[in-house]
């Protein structure tokens, strides 16, 4: 499994290294450099632009330029940022990651926990009216779109129910004078987050390790789940910072929720698919034959023989989330990554830009590695040969 | 590999006692083109401790009886009418509560192609230990279970570690065992083995079959084996019918049919395969196809294939009758059957 | 599946072999002697045996008739613009771009609050907009835009018009042509593309299997939205152009890696090995092969490759990042750039058109994809 695992990183590492190579080129592409934006002005004498070329490193051969700027970035270093000048970009985007990571994790795990349950439940009753009908909407969600889409919910629930904020990341009024600052409470809420899982993980193990009934060891694992969610929930409202807390959540949510359900369509339809593909397996009439119960059937042989393929697009579908985030952000002025690689294109910041672009690169490099070390757990013919 | 079962439940079987009545089943699938005639009128009877067979063509129903013993057919599958009697108890009329209940710890299946009803992502153990667990639940502690299965494992000549591991690390002829085992492990009373050596190699054949023959002798079960290969069958069973087209046409004590099979299906079929051993004579083939079941032919079913048709055979349909000796035929002329022979010796 | 072709590489088919689905010979000819058909006559036959047999398959497939259906009613959009703009609609007033229509509402002015906002208008805003000395209880006509649909007059708009005056309807029906457009030339790229890669992956295997394979897992790292960001700030992007650009990155991503298993699948069939025994060369085997038995699945990536483009050009429009006249995308950006985007139901024929037809092409040939794929995956289909 190591071996696998460090097998897949190495390879990964190569192809980032292309694809900054390319983001790279790209850059080179465009023309002119960045000196001409600095010294637009006439007035200033060419032998400045000649200075400037040569402080910026511009004069260098291009060979030259490439592997400093590989190394920088691996190094944590890429530039300041022209629109938010004296800014690093490293900086602007270490705030702004851990938002947009927020976004795509919780609607990513929304839409796979709601969309594999009812792909699974569709495809166990098949052949009801009811199925046609969530098959439509599904497809639906799948091509509906998706900045329209976004336009409508927040419209909806946020202008005509008012039941969420109509985009951002925080209320300001009731922000000003407060005594916190809203990324710190946003890390806490974070920090919090994977605690909690954490010791739920940990938890679940040992009831694996302490007893062999599967009964029990469902019943337990529900209890740990309803004590980890109650216990999070518990910390927080005794928590001083309670109101801010429950500001920044309530303004999650409805961008959260617009990009789950369009990924739920799809994993919907996926599961689906694939549920039917596994339920005319052998196995499955064996299942049968032994007398094992409905549930069993369906969630311990069927279901999870489903997952497989239904991981395998996950990975597709990382190049949706990526893009559905960015017109997220972009709608509910959510202040991630997304919102700032599109403003930063919109004033030609290059080095934003491109700083954003290449993390979203590390974004999908390491959802591909997950999506292959999960396909590795659940499939045992991988793991062992 | 003589291991000893004594451990597992063996029971006091009474040959005379039924066990299992199949009585005048009949099943039609229901499909978009319309009814398809899957089982008509099949009835036969599986006494304690023993061993029936069931040949036939592909598509003449032997599976469908087969799986209708557990109730495992689609739910397109239409039972007509007829019974299925268990220990008395008829099958048919059972919620699928009470019938879940029944399978595998009283009657168990050993499925065609059986390499394949492993779940690939469960090891072999687990997949054992979930039949005890649903249906012991409580009475097996999990070492007793454990204990239970490594006994189950080297009854059929497998290593105990190898309840540790997944189904792809099974060779083919290590999975049938297996599934054997797995089949065993609620000491049912009748297990039935669909196609059980398909797809392995003749050593391996012979080796599953005297496994299973030693099985079936020491723990008192029953067995209906159902295959499309005679030679399989003749050796391992004490009954045997023979199956066309949806019918039963010939039944009786396996010894008798080989030596004097009476219907023109099974006598073909019989005399179709040449013998290394026995007198030369000249091969019989078996002409045309099978029927469509979804219109199937008036009277006798087999009657555009048969060498001594006649109007009467395409009109009326022949009953199941006893010639003698436990023996029956489905067929208007049966006594003719002999000159076929005659006339293949000359 | 297309059944295979009869011959490997013969000038004429063999004698009296049927193919796998029972056609016989003697139907392929048409009763002459084989040996006199020419083989593109026959391949000819089959070819439309077999789409005439998939067609049948498909028109029992409601959702797939109904996503046809769809896409029918968005080509007759697209020719009825300019029918309608040659004959019925006057260019000043409704071309998509360039046309203006006022609507004139006639308010009467008010004392203190209008209790009737449609037909009144108070003083303080008469004066302010229009006329600073009139007075109470005259009429004045305030041009109205962006202007709700009207049926009647002189230049009715059903759909009514945009912040700048120009009818919604003419525009939707203007970009249903763009919509087309770019799905067809991003689509056939990306199949062309993907087909090529994934035959040439599968039959010859190897390092030009790994090599290719790698390359469209660099492809499936990078995120198309954020790349074709990047790109169309960079470059004058056009329809064909990003139609090409599109289709260029995707079809050597996932789609190359897909096709690639199937033809694989079809490569270790044995009259594969009957065509190179015969005297068929490499390019030969692969694209009178291999290529046609890959088709049908090409042909479903194709349907959800328009879906995407279509999807990622109007994303791109509403952005404002493409060098177009009009798109879907643009008008909900025009919306959005003159301030009318939360409008909901006030405004709703800035929003609703633009977004539902975008929505709804992408529904129509979804579906068609969806159907298609029950006819080629027979495991799908009910029984």
């Amino acid at each position: 499994m190591f071996k696998f695992l460090a097998g897949r990183l190495a390879q990964m590492a190569i192809l980032f290294v292309v694809f900054l190579s390319l983001v790279w080129l790209l850059l080179q592409a465009m023309p002119g450099d960045i000196s001409d934006t600095l010294t637009a002005n006439p007035a200033i004498p060419i032998e400045a632009r000649a200075e400037l070329r040569a402080q910026l490193g511009l004069d260098q051969p291009l060979f030259v330029q490439y592997f400093t700027y590989i190394t920088n970035f691996f190094r944590g270093e890429m530039g300041a940022s022209f629109s938010r000048y004296p800014q690093e970009v490293a900086d602007i985007l270490w705030t702004a990651l851990p938002r947009t990571l927020v976004l795509f994790l919780s609607a990513t795990l929304l839409a796979f926990w709601l969309g594999f349950k009812s792909g699974k439940m569709i495809a166990w009753g098949r052949g009801e009216r009811s199925e046609q009908g969530l098959i439509v909407s599904g497809i639906f969600l799948q091509t509906v779109f998706y900045p329209w889409f976004a336009i409508v919910m927040l419209w909806f629930f946020g202008f005509a129910l008012g039941w969420f904020p109509i985009g951002r990341f925080i209320d300001a009024r009731l922000w000003q004078g407060s005594p916190y600052n809203a990324n710190d409470v946003f890390g806490q809420m974070i920090v919090s987050v994977i605690v909690v899982t954490v010791l739920y993980v940990i938890g679940r193990f040992l009831i694996k390790r302490f007893s062999n009934n599967l009964l029990t060891q469902i019943r337990f694992g529900q209890g740990l789940a309803i004590l980890a969610v109650g216990g999070l929930l518990l910390f927080w409202w005794l928590n001083p910072a309670r109101d801010y807390v429950a500001d920044i959540a309530h303004h999650t949510m409805l961008p959260v929720i617009t990009l789950a359900l369009v990924a739920f369509g799809a994993i919907m339809l996926l599961t689906r698919a694939a549920m039917l593909e596994t339920l005319g397996e052998d196995y499955i009439l064996t299942a049968r034959a032994k007398g094992l119960p409905d549930w069993v059937i369906r969630d311990r042989h069927a279901a999870r023989n489903a997952m497989l393929p239904v991981t395998t697009s996950l990975v597709l579908a990382l190049a949706f989330v990526i893009g559905g985030g960015i017109v997220t952000e972009t709608i509910f002025s959510w202040p991630g990554m997304g919102l700032i690689f599109l403003q930063a294109i919109a004033v030609s910041d290059l080095p934003l830009a491109i700083g954003a672009l290449s993390i979203t690169g590390v974004l999908a490099l390491f959802g591909h590695l997950l999506a292959d070390v999960l396909y590795a757990m659940l499939d045992p013919r991988i793991r062992i040969t | 590999m003589t291991t000893s079962l004594e451990n597992l439940e063996t029971r006091q079987i009474d040959p005379t006692k039924p066990l299992l009545e199949v009585d005048r089943l009949v099943m039609h699938y229901k499909i978009k083109a319309g009814e398809v005639s899957a089982i008509e009128d099949v009835s036969f009877t599986v006494h304690q401790g023993e061993a029936v067979g069931l040949v036939g063509e592909s598509g003449c129903g032997k599976t469908s009886v087969a799986l209708s013993l557990l109730r495992l057919l689609p739910s397109n599958a239409e039972y007509i009418s007829g019974e299925i009697r268990f220990n008395g108890e008829d099958l048919l009329y059972l919620s699928p509560e009470e019938m879940r209940q029944h399978r595998w710890k009283d009657i168990a299946m050993v499925f065609q192609g059986a390499m394949n009803s492993w779940n690939p992502v469960y090891r072999v153990g687990d997949q054992i230990r979930e039949t005890l667990d649903t249906h012991y639940r409580g009475a097996m502690s999990y070492d007793q279970q454990r204990e239970h299965m490594e006994r189950l494992f080297s009854s059929v000549g497998l290593t105990p570690e190898m309840l540790d591991r997944y189904p792809h690390e099974f060779s083919g002829g290590m999975r049938q065992r297996a599934v054997i085992a797995m089949a065993l492990a609620c000491s049912p009373e009748l297990i039935i083995a669909d196609e059980p050596t398909t797809a392995l190699d003749v050593i391996v054949q012979d080796q599953i079959l005297k496994e299973l023959k030693r099985i079936q002798a020491e723990l008192g079960m029953s067995i209906i084996y159902i295959s499309h290969d005679i030679a399989v069958i003749a050796e391992v069973t004490d009954s045997l019918g023979v199956m066309y087209a949806g019918k039963l046409v010939e039944y009786g004590p396996t010894s008798t049919i080989f030596a004097r099979p009476r219907h023109p299906y099974a006598y073909l079929l019989l005399r179709s395969t040449p013998s290394i051993s026995g007198p030369r004579r000249e091969l019989a083939p078996l002409e045309g196809e099978p029927p469509n079941l979804l219109s199937p032919p008036t009277g006798c079913r087999f009657h555009p294939r048969c060498p001594f048709a006649t109007d009467k055979c395409v009109t009326d349909e022949p009953p199941l009758e006893e010639i003698g000796g436990g023996h029956r035929v489905a067929c208007w002329h049966h006594e003719q059957v002999p000159e076929l022979e005659e006339a293949l010796h000359r | 599946m297309i059944p295979p072709p009869i011959a490997a590489d013969d000038e004429h088919a063999p004698i009296g072999q049927t193919d796998p689905e029972g056609v016989s010979t003697r139907e392929l000819t048409g009763g002459a002697d084989l040996a006199t058909v020419p083989m593109w006559r026959i391949r000819l036959r089959l070819l439309r045996r077999s789409l005439g047999m998939m067609w049948g398959l498909f028109r029992g497939n409601r959702m797939g008739m109904l996503g046809l259906g769809l896409i029918a009613t968005f080509a007759a959009m697209a020719i009825a613009h300019p029918i309608l703009m040659a004959t019925v609609w006057e260019p000043r007033v409704y071309d998509p771009v360039h046309g203006y229509d006022a609507v004139i509402t006639e308010y009467t002015v008010v004392e203190g609050e209008p209790s009737d906002p449609a037909t009144e208008i108070s003083l303080n805003q008469a004066r302010l907009e229009m006329n600073p000395t009139i007075d109470v209880g005259e009429t004045i006509f305030i041009p109205t835009q962006p202007a709700p649909p009207t049926l009647t007059g002189e230049t009715p708009h059903f759909l009514g018009t945009d912040a700048r005056g120009r009818d919604i309807l003419s525009q939707l029906l203007f970009s249903t042509q763009a919509a087309f457009f770019l799905g067809a030339v991003a689509a056939l790229t990306t199949v062309f593309i993907a087909t090529t890669v994934g035959a040439i992956a599968a039959y010859f295997g190897g390092w030009i299997d790994g090599g290719l394979m790698r390359f469209a897992d660099l492809i499936l790292l990078m995120p198309l939205l954020p790349v074709l960001i990047v790109l169309s700030a960079v470059l004058d992007m056009s329809m064909l152009l990003l139609g090409l650009i599109i289709g260029v990155l995707s079809g050597f991503g996932g789609v190359a890696i897909v096709l690639k298993s199937q033809a694989l699948s079809i490569t270790v069939k044995s009259y594969i090995d009957a065509a190179r025994v015969a005297g068929g060369g490499h390019w030969h085997v692969i694209f009178r092969h291999i290529i046609p038995n890959v088709l049908p699945l090409s042909f479903l990536f194709m349907m959800f490759g328009v879906t995407e483009a279509i999807a990622i050009e109007s994303t791109l429009s509403f952005f404002g990042l493409l060098n177009v006249d009009m798109t879907w995308g643009i008008m909900i950006n025009s919306a959005q750039n003159n301030g009318y985007l939360l409008s909901g139901t006030s405004y709703w024929w800035l929003l609703f058109p633009a977004g539902l037809a975008v929505t709804f092409i992408c529904f129509g040939f979804f579906l068609v994809g969806r159907g298609m794929d029950e006819v080629v995956n027979p495991r799908l289909r009910s029984r």
